[in-house]
């Protein structure tokens, strides 16, 4: 267990997020794919504060403010979600064509 | 187990979990698989000697967020249909392109650094206990976060604020 590795991990992570975001087609898909991608950066952030801070707290505290702006993000996009789903019913992203002007 | 060995397990789990995230077809599975990447993720927390984040990781995450959204998924997806939305074999293709093309450079730009990266050695050990974290947290001199904390907070309240505004029923956006 290596820097080394567990920076190739979280980039492996974010490849796979970005996979998501590309061929999800519903917009729960997607959004789940983001999290993946906020997982991949908590990843990074825990382990250069364990192989390298000198300041180690600081790189445990980092993840905490990524989680809460995940958790405000993910409270947003689901209540657009909801909202989207009563007036048209669907959530294809192909579909959702009501801001391309 | 050594350590290597651990880390090479929990890597691989990681990733298995969240590649069956982005394929598997049903959303339903796919959030329940993203519990479990998250579940290996808080495991891996925990190997670098993280408690708390583990644990945040585990409440925040499994506990709020993804039941959030299994409860969204279950509101609105209607699971019993198949295929609701068929993936694109074109949109798979381009996708896994762009994908390994950005792996493929962010690999190569890692291996590129001399002597690969390297920590300073030692391990940080101890740094992750409750009572250090909280204080740094709260502490108003140059090594605290307070504004940070307190930013977040008043980000959290708006977009809770606004998610309960744009869900209200009776509302139509585009009339």
């Amino acid at each position: 267990m290596t820097l080394q590795n567990c920076i190739y991990l979280s980039t492996i992570l974010f490849c796979i997020g970005i996979y998501g975001v590309l061929t999800r087609r519903n917009l729960i898909g997607i959004l789940l794919s983001i999290e993946i991608i906020l997982n991949a950066a908590n990843i990074n952030f825990i382990a250069f504060s364990h192989f390298s801070a000198s300041d180690a707290a600081a790189g445990s505290i980092f993840p905490i403010f990524v989680m809460a702006v995940s958790a405000s993000e993910m409270a947003v996009a689901l209540a657009i979600i909801i909202s989207l789903y009563r007036q048209s019913n669907n959530l294809d992203s192909r579909l959702l064509r009501s801001l391309h002007g | 187990m050594s350590a290597d060995s651990a880390f090479y397990f929990t890597a691989g789990l990681i990733t298995l979990f969240s590649l069956l995230v982005v394929t598997v077809p049903n959303l339903l599975h796919a959030a329940l698989a993203l519990i479990a990447s998250f579940f290996v993720t808080a495991a891996f927390y925990l190997m670098c000697s993280m408690e708390f984040v583990a644990l945040a990781q585990i409440m925040v995450y499994i506990g709020g967020v993804v039941i959030l959204m299994v409860i969204t998924i279950l509101l609105t997806a209607q699971l019993g249909a198949k295929n609701l939305f068929p993936k694109t074999m074109g949109q798979r293709i381009w996708g896994f392109m762009a994908c390994s093309a950005l792996g493929a450079s962010m690999f190569a730009a890692i291996s590129r650094v001399e002597g690969g990266i390297v920590g300073k050695g030692i391990p940080a050990t101890g740094s992750g206990d409750l009572e250090t974290l909280g204080r740094r947290l709260l502490e108003s001199d140059a090594d605290g976060f307070l504004v940070p904390f307190e930013l977040i907070s008043i980000l959290l309240l708006t977009a809770l604020l606004g998610a309960v505004v744009v869900a209200r029923k009776g509302q139509r956006i585009n009339k």
